[in-house]
Parts: structure tokens; sequence; C-alpha cells
């Protein structure tokens, strides 16, 4: 009886949702509309570019970097210079797009400098990835703890995914994230607000089940995004989908539950519905800016990528782009998985103590 | 039988007694109405009785079971329309009934939307989502909302409040007929003195959390202890007396007047109404 009761619910609160165009516009139409826009702007592929380097210390280090550097994809490398000035004046001129420069310091230690020009911010992050991964992969192999093969992989990877196949899991995950956060913050304090909630207080029906039928209907829609956002990026896009790509699934339902109950865990906390606008605005743009949606964190400075580690986005980003279109399956994504999961058992707990109804 | 046993309520917020230990009874079949100005406390009172706001001290009993501690006892016996309650957007009157006739757990959502909405007149706005009706259809589809599970009891809260005189006129039909052809209890609580005395069986009249009389609308009248309500206008102020002898009071006041050389204006002769009767217990002017 009760489940026919939340069958009933359910379908209703999807009539709610999916008559309001504005919905259906924010969370299927502007997601296409964001990554055709990306992907005219920034064209179908990361190309790291032309990167000069001086090597002044000639160690089995050094000459380990230039290697590595050579065989990097998407990175051509030139070391035709020797004047630290000149090549940094071309790096300027934008000639070229980076310089690298290799000395011993006094420690017998050697020192990678990086050159690079702000002109195209997702490059520069791309070379400062790029580098910083060889550099350190050479030290990881230097100290013979690890075998060099661990980085390359991940470095190589984010060079040489198309953009467009680069931009549509983080778009998905981006999508999914705001109709979650909305789909149960400002509606809720809505609802409370306009003494909703009062009213079914004096049904039958436990307010619980009227929030689980919100939640099953926002994850159909986030279902639909994954259907819809896949299909388009395969068809209209020319994305390469893996075949691993039905692990997204489970993903993108533990990644909508996360973010439905942190939007519930606004709703919970805050009385206006402007005021729950402001505060998910707070919340999502960061994460939108940090989590690898756009571009790959791993190409962002040390201390950002420190943040990102602790923003569910970064998670669910990662999982889909797995997952679509890196060819990996749900067992390599369960550490992504658990990671959100963790968080939604936290929030849910900050949102059970603190929600009220009136 | 009786459909509503108060005793004893009390609501206190803060340092205000919101309701000041009222007690009645509420027959079963009967429209009962909760008349008073803004703030005496009626709302509270219907929010007690209704399971939504528990009660300081005292106790309500809804058909012999008891509200309070777990109004859930009672939930299925009563309906309810609250004084503001804006429903979802983007879902259809009948839409929202049947959604409504499922939290109770009714199958028959179907024919019980059809049946309500021919019982408040708005069959005609079926299909139509809320937030496209007037006031007055919104209002009614509350009340269709208070009565699509059948209840034995039903609780509407200021109904006819913000709407247009035609509108309430409107209003006062569907609810005569929910308490004359439906056989309901009716209870409700409203500012409107007329709407009290054409409505209701019986009246208690609240001011300052309290029940300060509780009789049928004739008696409340009768209380008065006369037949006729004179009032006129002498020297900007305006005057009121109240007599058995329409003819004789008439003529007194008259020669009275002519005899103190005083022009009157305005007199109006005509049968006490329960404006009088709230006169006469608070000694001010009831203000709707």
């Amino acid at each position: 009886m009760t489940l026919s009761r939340i069958g009933a619910t359910t379908l209703a609160q999807m009539k709610m949702m999916f008559r309001r165009r504005i919905v259906l516009f924010w969370s299927l139409v502007f997601p296409i509309i964001l990554m055709a826009l990306l992907g005219l702007l920034f064209g179908r592929s990361i190309d790291a570019g032309t990167i000069t380097v001086i090597d002044a210390s000639h160690t089995p280090a050094s000459t380990a970097m230039v290697h590595a550097l050579s065989t990097t994809k998407g990175v051509t490398v030139k070391t035709d210079q020797t004047d630290v000035t000149h090549a940094r004046k071309q790096v300027q001129d934008g000639d070229r797009d980076a310089l690298v420069v290799l000395t011993k310091t006094p420690t017998g230690a050697t020192a990678a400098h990086l050159y690079y020009s702000n002109a195209s911010a997702t490059q520069a992050g791309i070379i400062r990835g790029i580098v910083s991964g060889a550099s350190s992969r050479i030290s990881v192999a230097a100290t013979g703890t690890r075998p060099a093969i661990v980085f390359s992989q991940q470095s190589v990877d984010s060079a040489s995914l198309n953009y467009i196949d680069f931009l549509l899991p983080g778009i998905l995950a981006l999508a999914i994230m705001i109709s979650a956060v909305i789909g149960l913050s400002t509606v809720l304090v809505t609802w409370r607000k306009q003494g909703v909630l009062r009213r079914l207080k004096l049904t039958p029906m436990p307010l619980w089940e009227f929030l689980v039928a919100r939640v099953a209907a926002s994850l159909t829609l986030a279902l639909l995004q994954v259907a819809v956002l896949i299909t388009f990026g395969a068809l209209v896009f020319g994305v390469s989908i893996s075949p691993t790509a039905w692990a997204a699934i489970p993903v993108a339902l533990v990644g909508a539950l996360c973010f439905l109950v942190m939007g519930f865990t606004v709703g919970s906390l805050v009385a206006e519905p402007e005021t729950a606008d402001a505060v998910t605005n707070v919340i999502t743009n960061p994460m939108m800016f940090l989590s690898g949606t756009f571009y790959p964190v791993a190409a962002m400075p040390a201390f950002v990528q420190t943040i990102a580690k602790v923003l569910p986005l970064y998670y669910m980003t990662n999982a889909l782009r797995d997952t679509i279109v890196r060819d990996r399956g749900l067992m390599y994504v369960m550490p992504d998985i658990g990671v959100l999961l963790a968080v939604t058992a936290v929030l849910a707990i900050v949102s059970l103590r603190t929600f009220r109804w009136e | 039988m009786v459909a509503i046993q108060v005793d004893n309520l009390t609501k206190r917020y803060g340092e205000h007694v919101a309701v000041d230990g009222i007690s009645f009874q509420v027959e079963q079949g009967e429209a009962f109405g909760i008349l008073g100005p803004n703030g005496a406390g009626k709302t509270t009172t219907l929010e007690m009785i209704e399971g939504l706001r528990k009660p300081d001290s005292g106790q309500v009993h809804v058909l012999g079971k008891p509200v309070w501690p777990d109004p859930r006892s009672v939930q299925s016996l009563i309906g309810v329309q609250l004084q503001s309650t804006t429903l979802f957007d983007r879902l259809t009157s009948r839409e929202l009934l049947e959604l409504f006739a499922r939290f109770y757990n009714r199958t028959d959502g179907a024919e019980r939307a059809q049946v309500v909405l021919e019982q408040v007149g708005l069959v005609s706005k079926a299909d139509a989502y809320a937030d496209d009706m007037s006031g007055g259809q919104q209002q009614r589809l509350a009340i269709a909302l208070a009565l699509v599970h059948d209840p034995d009891v039903v609780f509407l809260d200021e109904p006819t409040t913000g709407l247009d005189p035609q509108a309430r006129r409107n209003l006062w039909d569907v609810i005569r007929a929910i308490h004359a052809d439906g056989g309901k209890t009716v209870v409700l609580t409203t500012h409107y003195l007329e709407e009290a005395e054409t409505l209701c069986d019986r009246v208690a009249i609240m001011d300052e959390s309290r029940v300060i009389a509780l009789d049928t609308p004739a008696g409340l009248i009768a209380s008065l202890g006369a037949e006729v309500r004179i009032s006129y206008t002498e020297g900007g102020e305006e005057r009121v007396a109240y007599a058995h002898d329409a003819q004789g009071a008439v003529l007194e006041t008259l020669e009275a007047a002519r005899q103190r050389g005083a022009q009157i204006d305005g007199l109006s002769v005509r049968g006490p109404s329960l404006e009088d009767v709230f006169l006469k217990l608070t000694g001010r002017e009831f203000r709707e």
C-alpha cells in the first residue's frame, strides 16, 4: 500500500518537475549549449604546444627529464636554444609555448625551472601538469621506490584526450550537481514557507515519503541527463564513448544522491528561498571551477589540487570521465563512489539534525 | 453524539497567552462557528484540535479519540482547509485531488476527485493549475482537498477571507451544501459576523483568548433582551439604543431630541445582530 503511494507521489513529483520548462532548460538544454560553446572555443584537442628545453646541468636526471618530455604525447620539445634570455623572449612573444631550464643546484640535485605564458590558461595548466609530472616521476624513479610508469599514464591521458571527450563527462557531472542541489534546496524552502509541508502533515502520509518521492523523481532526471548528454555527445560532437560507459549510471545515481542530500542540508539550514539560491551558488560555483569540469585538475597548481580533493564534484567528474571516455569499469571507480557515499552519509546526519518542517 | 470535545485548552507563546483555558463541545452534524476579531485565538484553537499545534494543557477529543499526544489517530477522520495554503504549482486540480486521495490510501481517487469537484463547483477547472485560478477558485480547491477522503469532520479556517462579496456568497453555498447535504460536522472560524450568523448552527464568540459566549445565533441575539436596535447620529456622534417596542422607542427618541432642540440624522431601526452581542459583551465595536 505504502509502496504504491510512494509510486503515485513520485509520479506527481515528476510532473511537477518536468512541467517546469526552466528545469528542463537548466538540466538538459544548457549543458548542451555549454558543451557546444566550449568545444568551439577551445578546439577539438588539448595540445600542450612547443616547449624549449635548455639542459644546463647534464646529469642523468636532467637527461631523463628531457627524454620524458620528448616522449609525452601532445608536446613538441625543442633543444635548439642555449641562451635563457632569448628563449624566454620567445615564450613572451608567443613563438614558443614554454621554456624549461634544467640546472644543477649547489647540493648536486637537478632543478627544473618552468617559464610559461598565461596567454592561454588551459595550455599553461597542461604544460605545468606535464612538466611537474615528469619531474616528480623522475624523482620517484631516482629514489627507486616505484616504477616510473605510474605517472606517465596519467599525464599522457589528459593530454591526448580530445577536449570535447574530456569536456562531456565534466559537463554531465556539473549538470547533475546543479539540478540535484537546486532540486531539493530551493524547493524544500519554498514548500516550507508556503505551508505545503504543514498541509501535508495533516494527511496520514509520513513526510519522509514525500521526500523519498522527490529524490526518486530527481534521480530519474539524473538518468535522463546521462542518456541525453551521452547520446548528444556521441552523435553531434563525435565523442568516442567507451564500452564501460554503462558504469556511468551507478556513478551518476550516487553522485546525484550526494548532491540531493547537499541540497537538503541547505534547505534545512535556511528559511528564505532567495537565501537558498544564494547559498547554493556559493557552494556550486567554486566546485564547478575547481573539480576538473572544464580543465584537468592534474594541470592545476598544487594547492588547487589539494582543494579539489575535498570536493565531491571532483570524484564524480573523475568517475564519470573514467567510465564514459577512459574505458574504465565500475571496479576502477569504486573508490570515487565510496567517497561520494561517505560525503552523502555525513551530510545526511547534519541535515537530519537541523531539519524542521515549519 | 459528540463530534468534538474541547476541555480547558491552553496555549502560550512566551508571555502571551494565545488560548486561555477554553472548553466547548461540538455535536455531530453541527455547523459550528468560532467568531472573533483578528488575534482572538481562533486559528490557534482550530490548529490544536486539528493536531497541528500542541496545546500546553487541556485535551481535545475528536469522535471520542484523543488528538494528543498522537494526532495521527484522528487524521483520516478530519479534513482541513488551512488559512493559507499555496499548493504545488504544475499539478492540475484533478491531479492534486487524486494525489491527496492516495495520501489517505484510497484507491478510488478518480471518482472521489470528480465527486468533490462537483461538490465545490470546480468541474470546469478540473484540468487547470492552481496558480491559474482566481482566489475564490483556489479556496474551493482547498476545500475540495479537505473533502476528498470523505472525512466526518471538516475544519475551515477563515474560508472566505480575502474574497470579494460575490465569491464569498458562492462559497457560503458550497459550505451549506457540505453541511446540509453531506451531513458532515463543519467547524469554521471567521471574523465576519454575517458569515457566522448565516452559516452556523451555533457560534462561540472568542475575544482575547477566551470564549465569551456560546449559543445559537438567535440565542445570542435574544440574550440582549431587546427586539430592536435603534441607531442615529446626533451632533456627529453615533448613538445606539436597544428596546423591546420599536414604535414606542422610536417616538420616544424623536420626542426627546425635539425637546432638547437637537438635530438627529441617519435614524435606523433594525433587529439586533451578533455585532450588538459583541458590543454588549466587550464594550468594544467589532472590527472585521
